[in-house]
């Protein structure tokens, strides 16, 4: 039987030793990310750096930051010191990591007495210091305010965690128990993973298995390279701005892409965009690339999979000391800011590729901490999502992360929040109107009301919520959200985009309201039908059919929002 | 004599089994009738019972797709949903996953809510999590969510309020209100009380979408059945593998939904090994449970209609449920399951699957495409012997994919069922090493048509030296439901609740009065268990009760060891109750007599046909048997075939028949 033929069986069962890792990471972590957001990565690697596998529920930003990450490693720590039993550790941003929060871990697996492969495994912890509980330090100047920061090191041998290591982690933590659950079960990850792996090797022979990787790196290769081919050939500019960094509220920032498209791949040159500055919305590159590639992506078959065969296809260019590409001490942090507008470019210069396949800028995922203002701390650590843009032929999902995938899934859920923290969740709702109107309209914003039963510290990290994401061919923008503080009195106040730890008391409310996705097309080219459909979901008002759409709302049409609450 | 007779609907064939109180079985198989599934129940009852006198059927239990399918093809009524005031939106946002390939898919649309954003309706009340009443029930909101309802001429209505589960008051309130117009209404504290809104609403939403049609169901099977003469009453199995009766399936639709999975599970439960692996291969999917001690996995939550990865029913892709089922992995691979050659000329197969039309090629019902039957016929598993294939067309097929992957014929098919082995080895992957279960020791056992030829590469893959062929494996599910007890499950979410035996008691009083059973009956078991956490983590794990809190701990620490591998030590905090209440259904059920195996017949001479073994060099020269005729003991390479099952027994495997006409397959040299 030829190896080509059962290729396959090979390429899921990889999958699948990151899948294991990726379920015990979620099941036995403590991170407040993780458990109500089942957003736990786990990849294998080989000891040239290659990605080779990662789990269903990894990101592409910590797949990249896995890849980018590992030949720091090794550099560091050479190959022949690693024994069976290390697990090792980083989160250095200017090496691969994303920030402080993110800690990647490795495991060696070993092949005649050298690391031939790795298993990784990656969350965000619970917390390791910095400006604000939870790792969200939106107004920080440099990464010494992120928080801890991880070179290279051993973690764990065969005997178990090391001391130092422990005692380093729990002594830069507000959360120390939940520090070290969270760092127990990204180890715990890769040891599940290994072992599939050993028997991987064991079933297949070192040469087969190294054979197998081989042979899958390069049918993707094939695979992307194949789908890029379809894509007209050109090239293809845009940019996307970034509404401030915190620090100074008036002035914009950009991120410029060209994209090249010939015979042979993609070229991705993110020239021209601006400089990094001293504060949290700069991105280090190992996510800058992650942003790229998922845009690309979008427009490739979706079947592909994802490894480094995919890469090697897509040349992406970013400048070193700009917004996507930090330096030292250059703050990270805040990196979904700028890798946001960077996807976003990117699709817009894809939508003038392949107008028929288009979609309109999008509201983009709006995280908050809420936590106590002293020992003993609690920490809800959350992020609401804004709407989609308008897709050609199709309107956009209502409150959705459209980017890498994330989706609705990681909302949690008033009980159990609740249930754990001195708040009550007001409502949860959609906002009618937010969506930009268009020929397809862009998807709803939602708004959430948390208020508080004790005194606690708001910490905020929006974009897109001054500059609204702009509407496409003849489309309209989407509504603008933002972070606001209800007064006792029931005066509402708006809050910047970024801020850290505003004290609220206990009886105020915070208003998290997301911004909606973008319009395609003239409004007055939608389907009447379309509106009206809207209009009984409460999609849109009566009002914003009139205003927007040009609508007469007939009185047989009442409005689905004042009917709905009893 | 009396009878007893077990009915499974599924979505080709309607199985039949009859049982008498001396374990004679008469079985019947025939065509399922989608539009009219009684139809095809009442031909199956018919040529099972035979001469027989209906009046001396004792009971009826039915495994049903019912609801699953309703779930599936949206074929419910229509439900509106009544929530607190500030949450309606809950169930149109949704929450849901993306799986693989719609990560990429810039066109990607959630899919439809199970309730119209516009049939969401919101009452004025609010309970805090401790159940504390924070703003009183506002009865004037919920007569005009009422009138409304009305209005719209909607008549099943699910109520869902937050923190229903500490305090159920405004729940039943807005219930007995919306009961005035409105004709179906189900409370979520009724249905299922357990914390997380989000699954307990969509819980009771389901319930409020299958409900009235599967009590208008149950109610015409039942008129039906008298016109046969059968007057016995109805049961239906649940998704957890125990039986309830007809009305209190009506009342409880959602706790049917897996109704026919588990009792093919059931029945391999009852196979005669303590730690079995249920695989069950049909058309389109495979299906692998765990039993463990006699006891099949029970999970928490499933989904329905949502997509499958790596033989797992991924979370957040379907309608979350969150009553109790039988543990079930599910991949997407059968015998019609078609092979492909993607865009880049690897091979791959499903999850598309040809059906019954066209079906596979070597069917000549006008299919083309090369199926796993189709390469089984090549390989020389399948025969025409119980229905006509044709082999030419087979060939034909496979050549499809020879041609462009450059090897013969028969290398073709052998990948492809490596393949579609390997698919299925997934499923048996999720309930077992996924779950931190060793599967060597375990013993398989393979039902469904395409199982048994299957099953013993499927074992290898795992260590796994005992495969179990079942007598009556073409109607395991039916002849499984027999097995079943009366049986229900509750729960209440109650955080570190002060007094558990208050909670227990209530919920024991409540599962009593549902089975119409008394607690204090020694045939009644009650079986006491609690969800703990690690204080300040969200997964919980289940363990049986204890009033000692160093007791529990010290469960929960062993079951997450077990489950995550990691030795972990926190406070813990309990998180809900739960009770399930078992009684025998009846004597003849208990009875644990073997099934009788048909006469002996004389061994007889085999038959022979080409079978490819790649590990023999390609095609040799195979005996073929039957189960009435083989001898004791075979050694592979050997097929063993007839009506019910095609038993592939490949080189280093044994088969042998039981008293029970069981086939065991074993592997190694070692002999019985």
């Amino acid at each position: 039987m030829s190896d080509a033929l059962t290729a396959e069986v090979l390429r899921n069962a990889l999958v699948v030793a990151a899948e294991e890792a990726s379920i015990v990471v979620v099941r036995s972590a403590y991170s407040t990310f993780i458990v109500e957001g089942s957003d736990a990565s786990a990849a294998v690697l080989d000891a040239r750096g290659r990605l080779i596998a990662h789990s269903m529920a990894t990101t592409l930003m910590n797949s990249m930051a896995l890849k980018v990450a590992l030949p720091e490693l090794i550099e560091d720590i050479p190959l022949e010191t690693m024994r069976p039993g290390d697990v090792y550790v980083l989160n250095d941003a200017y090496r691969g990591g994303v920030h402080t929060n993110d800690l990647l871990v490795y495991r060696p697996v070993f092949v005649g007495g050298t690391p031939a492969y790795f298993t990784a495994t990656m969350i965000h912890v619970s917390d390791l210091g910095g400006l604000s509980a939870g790792g969200m330090a939106p107004l920080a100047t440099d990464i010494f305010l992120e928080g801890l920061q991880l070179p290279p090191v051993r973690l764990a041998t065969a005997d178990g965690i090391e001391p130092a290591m422990e005692a380093i982690l729990r002594a830069n933590s507000r959360t120390p128990d939940k520090v070290m659950g969270d760092v127990r079960a990204l180890v715990a990850g890769t040891a599940v993973a290994a072992a599939r792996l050993e028997s991987l090797i064991g079933e297949y022979g070192v040469e087969g298995l190294a054979a197998g990787v081989d042979d899958y790196l390069d049918y993707t290769e094939a695979r992307t390279r194949a789908s890029l081919a379809e894509l007209p050939e050109g090239r293809f500019e845009a940019a996307y701005p970034i509404d401030d960094d915190g620090i100074n509220p008036e002035k914009s920032h950009h991120i410029r892409v060209a994209v090249t498209l010939d015979a042979t791949g993609a070229v991705l040159d993110f020239a021209g965009t601006d400089p990094q500055v001293p504060a949290a919305v700069n991105a280090s590159a190992s996510q800058s690339l992650a942003a790229a590639v998922f845009a690309v992506r979008c427009f490739l078959d979706p079947t592909i999979p994802m490894n480094d065969g995919c890469l090697r296809a897509i040349d992406v260019r970013l400048p070193e000391g700009s917004l996507l590409n930090a330096r030292s001490p250059y703050p990270c942090g805040g990196r979904y800011v700028p890798i946001y507008a960077a996807m976003e470019a990117v699709f817009q210069a894809l939508s003038d590729a392949v107008p028929e396949r288009a979609i309109a800028p999008s509201g983009i995922l709006q995280p908050f901490s809420i936590a106590a203002v002293g020992a003993p701390y609690w920490i809800h650590l959350s992020y609401d999502f804004g709407g989609v843009g308008a897709r050609q032929g199709l309107d956009g999902p209502d409150a959705t992360g459209v980017h890498f995938g994330v989706g609705r899934n990681s909302v949690p859920q008033a009980e159990p929040v609740e249930s754990r923290c001195p708040l009550i969740v007001e409502s949860i709702e959609t906002i009618p109107d937010s969506g930009g109107p268009g020929r397809f309209r862009g998807g709803l914003g939602s708004r959430t009301v948390y208020r508080f039963l004790a005194d606690c510290h708001v910490t905020t990290r929006g974009d897109r919520l001054r500059l609204p994401p702009p509407g496409r061919d003849g489309g309209l923008p989407g509504r603008v959200g933002g972070f606001f503080k209800r007064h006792l009195d029931g005066t509402v106040e708006r809050l910047a985009s970024k801020v850290n730890n505003v004290r609220f008391a206990a009886g105020e409310a915070f208003i998290v309201e997301t911004t909606g996705g973008a319009g395609l097309g003239p409004p007055s080219e939608r389907d009447p039908a379309a509106v009206l459909a809207d209009l009984e979901a409460g999609r849109v008002t009566p009002r914003g059919a009139a205003e927007d759409y040009g609508a007469e709302t007939q009185s047989s049409i009442r409005s689905a929002g004042s009917k709905l609450i009893g | 004599m009396d009878y007893v007779i077990g009915v499974d609907v599924g979505g080709t064939f309607t199985d039949v089994v009859l049982r008498g109180t001396s374990g004679a079985i008469s079985v019947a198989k025939c065509l399922s009738t989608p539009h009219d599934p009684i139809a095809g129940i009442l031909t199956g009852v018919t040529q099972a019972l035979a001469d027989r006198d209906p009046a001396q059927v004792r009971r009826v239990v039915h495994a049903t797709t019912l609801a699953t399918n309703a779930v599936l093809e949206r074929k419910g009524v229509r439900v509106a949903y009544v929530t607190t005031r500030g949450f309606r939106a809950a169930i149109p946002l949704g929450r849901y996953a993306r799986v693989e390939e719609d990560r990429y898919d810039l066109r990607f649309s959630p899919p439809p809510p199970p309730v119209a954003a516009e049939d969401c309706f919101e009452v004025v009340e609010r309970v805090s999590a401790r159940g504390e009443v924070l703003t009183p029930l506002d009865a004037d909101s919920v007569r005009r969510v009422a009138a409304e309802i009305a209005r719209r001429g909607i008549g099943s209505a699910a109520v869902c309020l937050l923190h229903s589960y500490a305090n159920p008051a405004h729940e039943r309130q807005v219930a007995a209100i919306l009961r005035e117009s409105v004709p179906n209404v189900v409370t979520s504290s009724e249905v299922w009380p357990e914390i997380r809104e989000y699954e307990r609403a969509t819980t009771t939403i389901m319930s409020a979408y299958i409900g009235p049609l599967m009590a208008s169901y149950l109610s015409q099977l039942r008129t039906r059945l008298a016109g046969l003469g059968i007057h016995a009453p109805i049961h239906v199995m649940e998704s957890s593998g125990g039986v309830i009766s007809a009305e209190l399936a009506a009342r409880r639709a959602v706790a049917t939904i897996e109704s026919g999975p588990a009792a093919g599970v059931l029945a391999a439960a009852g196979a005669g090994f303590a730690d079995v692996i249920s695989f069950d291969m049909g058309g389109t999917t495979a299906k692998a449970c765990v039993v463990r001690g006699g006891r099949p996995e029970i999970t928490h939550e499933f989904h329905v209609g949502g997509k499958g990865s790596f033989g797992g029913r991924r979370a957040g892709t379907g309608v979350p449920i969150k009553t109790p089922a039988i543990d079930l992995a599910e991949v997407g691979a059968g015998g019609g399951s078609v092979a492909w050659l993607d865009a880049a000329g690897a091979l791959r197969v499903g999850p598309h699957s040809a059906g019954s039309s066209p079906g596979p090629a070597c069917y000549g019902l006008g299919g083309s495409e090369p199926t796993v039957t189709d390469a089984n016929l090549v390989l020389g598993y399948l025969s025409s012997a119980s229905i006509p294939l044709s082999p030419a067309l087979a060939d034909k097929a496979l050549d499809r994919l020879a041609g462009p992957l450059g090897v013969s014929r028969e290398e073709a098919a052998y990948a492809v069922h490596e393949i579609v082995s390997a698919s299925m080895a997934s499923a048996v992957h999720v309930v077992t090493v996924q779950r931190g279960i060793d599967p060597r020791g375990f013993a398989l056992v393979a039902f469904g048509g395409a199982g048994p030829m299957h099953a013993a590469r499927v074992a290898e893959r795992f260590g796994i030296s005992t495969v179990v062929v079942p007598a009556y494996c073409g109607v395991a599910s039916a002849a499984g439901l027999l097995a079943g007890d009366l049986s229900t499950d509750r729960v209440l979410s109650r955080l570190d609740a002060p007094d558990p035996e208050a909670v227990f008691t209530s919920l024991a009083e409540e599962a009593a009065a549902d089975l119409g059973v008394s607690l204090s009956d020694p045939a009644v078991r009650l079986l006491r268990s609690v969800d703990v956490r690690f204080k300040g983590q969200s997964h919980d794990l289940t363990v049986d009760w204890s009033p000692s809190r160093e007791v529990l701990a010290s469960r929960f620490c062993d079951r997450y060891r077990q489950v995550y591998g990691i030795a972990q030590e926190g406070e813990i905090e309990l998180v809900s109750y739960r009770i399930r209440l078992t009684t025998p259904a009846d004597a003849h059920a208990r009875s644990t007599a073997p099934t009788p195996a048909p006469p002996p017949a004389e061994p007889h001479p085999p038959g022979a046909r080409r079978a490819y073994f790649p590990e023999l060099g390609g095609y040799v020269e195979t005996p073929v048997h039957t189960r009435d005729t083989m001898e004791r003991t075979l050694h592979g390479p050997a097929i063993v075939e007839d009506t019910e099952s095609t038993i592939v027994v490949p080189p280093a495997w044994t088969a042998a028949l039981t008293e029970s006409h069981a086939v065991h397959l074993t592997r190694g040299s070692e002999s019985p």
